[in-house]
């Protein structure tokens, strides 16, 4: 097992660049995850971590090993295709065995690994088959225990799950981290999905056109985003955002907008006295921190109901204000039809605050 | 953030639409490892490559600048070579004869071809009925041309006695006349090549959207209809692929031609490539014939510009694994 | 489950339309057989039998054809006493030989050029292609005169490097398209599996076996169908089946059964192995170009 170190991490194509000036620090065991929208740099990332890629500047180091020049080979690595990547003409056990082959491990070793990794995936009874022969979920069982039966001291996945469906993906979210919490290994897992990252990984680095955006537990991703691209990248549904104007009135901030006019909590206006930066902030706050109600108090926002839409678990009402639109999540019983009036309250204490030029959050 | 500040110059680092942006280069870049791996593994190809075709073609403009063979050794005589070919009947009746072949070749076989694709794409036997007709195609050209040259004697030939009860021929064997000798070349080019044209239009028609050719019909169309709408413009690229294959073939190859007519009678048969077989191998002028054979592969450099092209079409998509 | 083919609606023109069709390929069939029906039948004709045939219009007594006592003289002769088997073994070895060179050095550079870019690419290609359509005749006269040189004319070496002028290319093209087709993440996986980079080359040769096999009988098959090379290079000392045949044609004294004989040899092998690659075919056939 080892720790992981990107410095200073460039990677080119031609001309275009992937992955721009990237520092992640992974500690051993430590399950990381990668995301970002496609073309971020992400898989690129992975891949020179793979050393399937060379690294056009910068260093990688595995432990205090620097493994620019090594081929993947000697990395001591294993990694889960987006495609699974497995060979179609040899059968599960035999391309569960390869890796150990290429080592020259005995077979004595490949049949206890693979049995043991057999078992944890659930696949025994499929060891004799082709991959032809397998579902999707099979084949991704395959993949995943052709990389465990190495006990590699890193773990790199590809979007392994991607392309499974729903509900297989939920159930293989919950039994990667628990293979990984049992292994011990360290993880780099690529993903583009929020709700895999979240779920799974212990910190969470945000890409977006090859720069890294934020590296954070998934707490700190969700509640303390960097910048504003963060808070409407990670969340679902996406923070509602509003351009707002900051007054001192009494000693707190007032936030105006055309179509409400809220106090900040004390504890917020604190945090903004020291930053703030002429009196123009984005506002944003997600969708379930909003809550909804027929009856107007001394602090709701008056707003039109412009469509619901039902999800069994929660309600999304799609909410029109004055010159604005917001989204709110509420509980599965809300009715309201469209062209309704209804009432917001805002958790104040919750808000966001972006610097309206640049997007960084205050804090 | 673990960001490296030494490396992230503060001045370039911006934010657009709420996200960090980097602007700089990185200072030092990693030296770039070699790629050499790949090209050792396709340097052998490619040097024997290079040693049988580039080669022999400088070879080849070396020697067309020359009088090669002659008594006095090989002697410089410039554009000379080039000089007589205008001036040689038997040259430019020679391209006239290769142009009137293919076209009567090219057409016949897509007229059949395509008509044979369409009858059996779908049919219960098509299966095995392709399998035959692609028989002759396995053939040496050299035999098949025998075979029929053995058919058209006018003493014991089957076809002849065929063609000769049905009215159609005199006691002249059909590669006996200048007029007809043409025609048994093409005859013969037909029964070969024709079930690749059905090969390829059959490929085609597989691959014509089936939802196009419903949609076309619940739209009202008849089956003729749905076949000039549809059908056609979505097969025309394999045709084209087809038609441009026949034509390089046809440039290629003449073993049908020497086996069954020899050029002849009267140099009636004497396409261009002949005309350069002979001039090169029976009159051993291979000065002349590399200026001969010169125009012949600048002319197909030149349709196979077109054919590269046309590959590079529709008709190529990948629609298997390869396995 | 939507049936197989476009429905079609039975109408009285559709009914006459499928009676000409049947008679049309009947046609066909008779048409494409024949030739190849008359040349084996032949074979085993006595040179007196072989030149019978009935008075012309006199369609009742096509029988006669078959009024023969089959005879295999002319296989025994041509083995025993015009040298075949030398002819015949010159043909393997020619052919054999230049389709094993061309797919072994064109795999290797058909899969580096399908993994790897670089400039130039496209101009590299045209090359290769064009030196594949390039015209037998117009490649023969400068080989011809190099080959005078090296004396490698009359020889098998000779006829094998002739012949990779047209099959390696082939190989390298074709092979090319198949390589293009194997996702390049199942080498990657070798390799992070612990595979060099050529084991993963070697990792990734099951997959596209089929094909080269494939391909290297359409080597074989476009090598042993050759006249010209043969004729040219190849006389003397490395004579294949095609032009020995042809020499059968004498002035005087056509040793027809011969002939028909050697063209049964020649082509019978070659029918095989086109049907044994039946699903190749296509792609082979057009460069890659149309694929079933």
């Amino acid at each position: 097992m080892a720790s992981v170190t990107i410095t200073n991490v460039w990677k080119y194509y031609g001309k275009t660049v992937a992955v721009k000036d990237l520092n992640i620090h992974c500690e051993d065991g430590e399950f990381v995850s990668v995301l970002g929208p496609s073309g971020c740099g992400k898989s690129s990332t992975l891949r020179m971590l793979a050393g399937l890629e060379h690294i056009s500047a910068g260093d990688i180091h595995f432990g205090d090993m620097r493994v620019n020049e090594l081929e993947p080979k000697d990395r001591d690595i294993a990694m889960v295709f987006e495609n699974y990547a497995l060979y179609p003409h040899k059968t599960v056990y035999e391309n569960m065995a390869n890796p150990l082959r290429l080592r020259g491990s005995s077979e004595d070793l490949i049949e206890k690994r693979i049995a043991f990794a057999a078992e944890m995936l659930e696949i025994e009874h499929l060891l004799q088959r082709k991959p032809m022969e397998l579902s999707g979920g099979q084949k991704q069982r395959t993949a995943i225990g052709r990389a465990i039966v190495r006990e590699p001291k890193l773990f790199l996945f590809d979007e392994p799950i991607a392309h499974l469906d729903a509900k297989l993906r939920a159930r293989m979210r919950g039994e990667l981290k628990l293979m990984q919490r049992r292994l011990g290994t360290t993880m780099i897992y690529v993903t583009h999905d929020q709700l895999e990252a979240m779920s799974m990984a212990d910190r969470i680095a945000v890409m977006h056109n090859g720069v890294l955006q934020q590296l954070g537990t998934p707490q700190e991703i969700y509640n303390h985003p960097v910048n504003e691209w963060v808070a409407g990248f990670v969340g679902e549904p996406p923070m509602n955002f509003f351009d707002c104007e900051l007054v001192e009135e009494g000693g707190r901030f007032v936030l105006v907008h055309p179509a409400f006019r809220q106090m900040v909590s004390e504890a917020q206006s604190a945090l903004l006295r020291g930053a703030l930066r002429g009196t123009s902030v984005r506002m944003g706050i997600r969708p379930d921190q909003i809550s909804i109600g027929g009856k107007s108090t001394v602090e709701s926002v008056a707003g039109t109901i412009k469509v619901t839409e039902p999800l069994g678990g929660d309600t999304l009402v799609n909410v029109d204000l004055k010159n604005a639109q917001l989204l709110v999540k509420t509980h599965p019983d809300f009715s309201g039809a469209m062209g309704e009036t209804c009432h917001l309250t805002f958790d104040t204490g919750r808000w966001h605050f972006f610097a309206s030029d640049n997007g960084i959050a205050y804090f | 953030m673990t960001q490296n500040k030494n490396a992230t110059p503060e001045g370039v680092v911006r934010y657009v639409e709420g996200a960090k942006v980097l602007d700089y280069l990185p200072q030092v870049f990693n030296v770039k490892p070699s790629s050499s791996y790949y090209f050792w593994l396709m340097a052998p190809a490619l040097i024997v490559l290079a040693a049988i075709s580039i080669y022999p073609f400088f070879w080849l403009i070396w020697m067309s600048l020359h009088n090669v063979g002659s008594s006095a050794g090989d002697t410089f005589v410039g554009l000379k070579n080039f000089e007589k070919l205008l001036t040689d009947d038997k040259f430019w009746i020679g391209w006239g004869l290769l142009f009137k072949y293919t076209a009567f070749c090219m057409f016949f076989e897509i007229a059949i071809g395509v008509l044979l694709a369409v009858i059996l794409n779908g049919h219960r036997f098509e299966n095995i009925l392709v399998t035959v007709f692609l028989m002759p195609m396995m053939m040496a050209p050299a035999i098949a041309g025998l075979v029929w040259y053995y058919l058209f004697n006018s003493t014991f030939g089957w076809y002849h006695w065929l063609m000769q009860s049905l009215g159609i021929l005199g006691e002249t064997s059909i590669i006996g006349s200048t007029d007809t000798a043409m025609a048994a070349l093409i005859i013969v080019d037909i029964w070969q090549w024709t079930p690749l044209i059905t090969l390829i239009t059959l490929a085609g028609l597989k691959r014509v959207p089936r939802d196009q050719l419903e949609a076309n019909m619940v739209d009202g169309a008849s089956a003729f209809r749905n076949f000039v709408a549809i059908t056609l413009p979505n097969i025309y690229p394999f045709l084209l692929i087809g038609i441009m294959l026949r034509f390089m073939d046809n440039f290629r190859f003449i073993d049908v031609i020497l086996a069954l007519t020899g050029g002849g009678p009267a140099e009636s048969t004497k396409v261009l490539p002949v005309y350069l077989f002979d001039v090169s191998f029976v009159f051993f002028k291979l000065g002349r014939g590399a200026a001969i054979a010169l125009t012949l592969l600048i002319v197909t450099i030149i349709l196979c510009k077109l054919l590269v092209r046309v590959f590079e079409g529709p008709a190529s998509k990948r629609t298997d694994m390869g396995s | 489950m939507a049936s197989r083919d476009v429905v079609t609606y039975k109408t009285p023109l559709s009914r006459l339309l499928n009676v000409v069709i049947v008679i049309f390929l009947a046609f066909y069939l008779v048409w494409t057989i024949l030739p190849l029906f008359l040349m084996f039948v032949s074979s085993f004709k006595d040179l007196l039998a072989a030149f019978q045939l009935p008075p012309v219009g006199a369609f009742s007594q096509i029988g006669i054809f078959f009024d023969f006592e089959p005879t295999t003289k002319h296989y025994y002769n041509l083995f025993y006493n015009l040298g075949f088997s030398t002819y015949l073994m010159n043909s393997i070895i020619a052919a054999g030989g230049s389709a094993v060179v061309s797919v072994v050095l064109g795999s290797m550079a058909a899969y580096s050029l399908s993994r790897v870019d670089f400039r130039g690419k496209g101009d590299l290609f045209f090359w290769i292609i064009s030196t594949r359509m390039a015209p037998v005749v117009a490649v023969l006269v400068p080989l011809y005169a190099i080959f005078r040189g090296f004396d490698l004319i009359g020889t098998r070496t000779g006829l094998i490097l002739a012949y990779t002028t047209f099959n390696l290319p082939f190989a390298i093209w074709i092979l090319k398209g198949f390589f293009d087709n194997v996702p390049f993440a199942i080498e990657e996986a070798s390799m992070v599996d612990g595979s060099t980079r050529f084991q993963a080359f070697r990792a990734i040769l099951p997959l596209v076996a089929p094909g080269i096999g494939a391909f290297l009988v359409l080597c074989v098959l476009f090598a042993w169908n050759d006249f010209l090379f043969a004729s040219i290079i190849g006389s003397g000392g490395a004579k294949t089946l095609p032009p020995a045949t042809r020499e059968l044609v004498q002035p005087q004294n056509i040793q027809w059964g011969s002939i028909m004989a050697a063209g049964v040899v020649t082509t019978v092998p070659m029918m095989f192995l086109g049907l044994l690659i039946r699903r190749y075919l296509v792609t082979g056939l057009t460069m890659g170009a149309v694929r079933e």
